[in-house]
């Protein structure tokens, strides 16, 4: 066990008045672009976004020497020069058929844009709520004033910020109290369109007390003629005993580059389980931050990271324990090949009320090749005296002694190492509890694994 | 002409070094189908290297000479490739490969040894049947070989799983390297009873060992004693016993002169 000292702060407030004339010159260029903002809906959203305006103009976009973006240089992918845009619906269908299956609702995004008319939504009853977060916060739903931002507020996250600033739509789920809804439901999240568009999609997801939801999230790539840059993010709010299992496949171009910011508020007793596997894409920063805020609840963060080529697969994660009795395990695996880079950043921050806490973080990454490259970089931060909190790292080649026992039995090498690479992601995928989906990963994971 | 059939593993003249310092010095071995060979030695001399040269890995530097297997070149032939002629090695120390379980790992070996063969696919029912068939040749509890290949296991149970996967890779070649280490009575009786089972007229065993107590139970055709990477004498079950009663200090002393 190890206790982090130091404490890392975003530098706010700390800028010269030319770094924040820039900021503001920036924002407004990216306010200009995007047209419509959800502060057209009403005064709550109103207030909200002019505020975080006003924070982005005196934080920026964050730099190389931001402790939290020190692996991931944002500045080198987002550029000023993008144009900030609303999602599209600009798409012919037939790209996204073949990515629905009828075991699942499904609902498309386009660019975070929620478009019903490609939706599959038969399945779907009358108690579960899925409607444009435009819509929801314009017709005065009481859920989506009173959560949106109530957790991403509370982080510091410049990107964050940004992302409610300029937030066009997104998605907006809520599931009532004492209703656990069995069939999971999909989103066929799909990134198209020119070179240097910036997206902004911001979706809330809400679990009543006693609710159940299994939510899939699959992002592809269809027709994308140049490089991208999305910034989403996304509020997850579980009550008391609610549970939700969220599974997330990345899998888009190499021109796209995404940064994914989430927000877990888990309740007393609430449970989640998380798991991200990132196959492709250019650039791809994982953020999620949950906040354990109720006793006896029970988070998993799973995530694995196949990096290839140039690209470049950030996971900068925080669990924060600000309850007691509660527990948290994170298992975080990469496979690095080529030139690419990969980041585990995570930590976890034991608030000093939060006794009886059992907090356990693993990372453990493969490199292939002379050339890649992997950053990690475990944090623990206890304030309370009575937790049992571990973490352990560990990277290496793939194992020599087991690739030659293997090849002495008749495998040849190539066969070999895909057998070792499958075991490697399996305990990941094995923690995807839906059985449709997770047969989908781990197809997916054997033919990039190649 | 008969013998020229008969003959199955010619190693000449096989010299072997690793990081520029040389292990095996001139190492000459014939074996032919039906035989079992024991090859004993001190530590360090060689004997583990042999092993492992012949089942082709490569951290070692072949210097000369040449391994023939059914009269083809081995040292052309990477590590599976020998497997699939019909090679096997049981490791001293098997390796644990989690995730992996051994019957996935067998399946998949036979499959692309037959492939090699150019032999249909064997059938699931087949499969398993020898599964079977084989766990109780071997003693091996069906658990076992459900689990991932020798993930947690003990010392014996790993070395009783090298010879389940001989018994189902059917080879016609099997280097047996210290099988025999670490392994009590009752689990050696159990290991040298499976190979027992499997010996037939066809098939062949080079059985490396430090001690003489194995070959107890595996009675070999002939003894060799490995020596400064050379073999240095040769003979019969006889020589086992007596080097079991006067060491090896005495080989090492005859042969004072290889140790430069």
């Amino acid at each position: 066990m190890e206790l982090a000292t130091a404490k890392t702060n975003i530098s706010r407030g700390a800028l010269g008045e030319a770094e924040v004339n820039k900021n503001k010159a920036i924002l407004d260029k990216w306010i200009n672009d995007v047209g419509v903002r959800l502060n057209h809906t009403g005064s709550a959203a109103k207030n909200i976004q002019q505020r975080a305006e006003e924070n982005f103009v005196t934080v920026g976009l964050p730099t190389k020497k931001t402790e939290d973006f020190k692996y991931t240089n944002i500045r080198s992918y987002l550029k000023e020069e993008y144009i900030s845009k609303n999602g599209s619906v600009s798409l012919k269908e037939s790209g996204i058929e073949n990515l629905l299956t009828d075991q699942f609702v499904s609902v498309v995004l386009i660019n975070g844009k929620y478009i019903p008319e490609y939706s599959r939504l038969k399945k779907l009853p009358e108690e579960v709520t899925i409607k444009s977060l435009f819509k929801a916060l314009e017709g005065g739903n009481e859920v989506a004033i009173k959560h949106f931002n109530s957790g991403l507020e509370k982080t510091a996250n410049p990107l964050a910020i940004l992302n409610t600033a300029l937030a066009g739509d997104g998605l907006f789920i809520s599931i009532p109290e004492n209703f656990s809804f069995p069939i999971p439901i999909h989103i066929a999240n799909i990134c198209t369109g020119e070179a240097k568009s910036f997206y902004n999609p911001r979706h809330l997801v809400y679990l009543h007390k006693n609710a159940g939801l299994t939510l899939i999230e699959s992002y592809h790539s269809v027709n994308q003629t140049g490089k991208t840059f999305t910034n989403s993010a996304t509020e997850f709010i579980i009550e008391d005993n609610a549970s939700l299992e969220n599974y997330i496949l990345q899998d888009e171009d190499i021109l796209s580059q995404r940064n994914d910011v989430r927000h877990f508020t888990v309740n007393t007793r609430g449970r989640m389980n998380s798991v991200a596997i990132t196959l492709n894409g250019g650039m791809v920063r994982n953020d999620p931050t949950v906040f354990i805020n109720g006793e006896n609840a029970e988070v998993h963060l799973n995530g694995l990271f196949v990096v290839k080529e140039n690209c470049h697969t950030d996971n900068h994660t925080m669990v924060e324990h600000r309850a007691p009795n509660c527990m948290s395990n994170e298992l975080y695996k990469g496979v690095i090949a080529d030139n690419a880079t990969g980041v585990f950043n995570g930590k976890i921050l034991v608030y000093r009320d939060a006794q009886k806490t059992n907090a356990y973080q693993s990372n453990k990454n493969i490199l292939m090749g002379d050339k890649a490259t992997i950053n990690t970089k475990p944090q623990l931060e206890i304030y309370a005296d009575d937790v049992r909190c571990t973490h352990g790292t560990t990277t290496g080649m793939l194992n020599e002694e087991a690739l030659f026992y293997m090849r002495s039995r008749g495998l040849n090498e190539k066969l070999a190492k895909n057998i070792l690479l499958q075991a490697f992601a399996k305990e990941v995928s094995n923690t995807i509890k839906n059985e449709t989906f997770r047969t989908l990963i781990e197809q997916k994971i054997e033919e990039n694994i190649q | 002409m008969n013998n020229e059939v008969d003959e199955m593993l010619e190693i000449k003249d096989l010299k072997v070094s690793v990081e520029g310092k040389q292990i095996l010095k001139g190492l000459n071995l014939t074996v032919n189908k039906g035989e079992v060979h024991a090859i004993m030695g001190p530590n360090g001399s060689g004997k583990s290297t042999l092993a492992s040269v012949i089942a082709g890995k490569e951290d070692y530097t072949v210097d000369g000479g040449s391994i023939t297997f059914n009269g083809k070149d081995m040292l052309e032939l990477s590590a599976d490739e020998r497997a699939k002629e019909g090679m096997f090695l049981a490791f001293q120390y098997p390796v644990e490969i989690p995730g992996v379980s051994t019957i996935n790992f067998l399946k998949t070996a036979i499959a692309e040894i037959r492939q090699y063969r150019g032999l249909p696919p064997m059938e699931a029912k087949d499969f398993l049947k020898m599964l079977k068939e084989k766990q109780k040749v071997v003693e091996i509890e069906a658990n076992l070989t459900g689990r991932s290949v020798n993930e947690g296991f003990s010392g014996g149970e790993k070395k009783r799983n090298e010879i389940f996967q001989m018994a189902m890779l059917e080879p016609s070649l099997a280097i047996l390297d210290e099988t025999d280490s670490g392994l009590d009575i009752d689990a050696l009786r159990i290991v040298a009873t499976g190979v027992n089972k499997l010996r037939t007229k066809e098939n062949a065993f080079v059985v490396i060992t430090h001690y003489q107590r194995l070959l107890e139970y595996i009675v070999p055709d002939f003894v060799h004693v490995l020596y400064q990477g050379r073999i240095v004498k040769s003979g019969t079950r006889e020589l086992a016993l007596e080097l079991e009663g006067k060491g090896y200090d005495w080989i090492k002393k005859e042969f004072a002169e290889l140790a430069v």
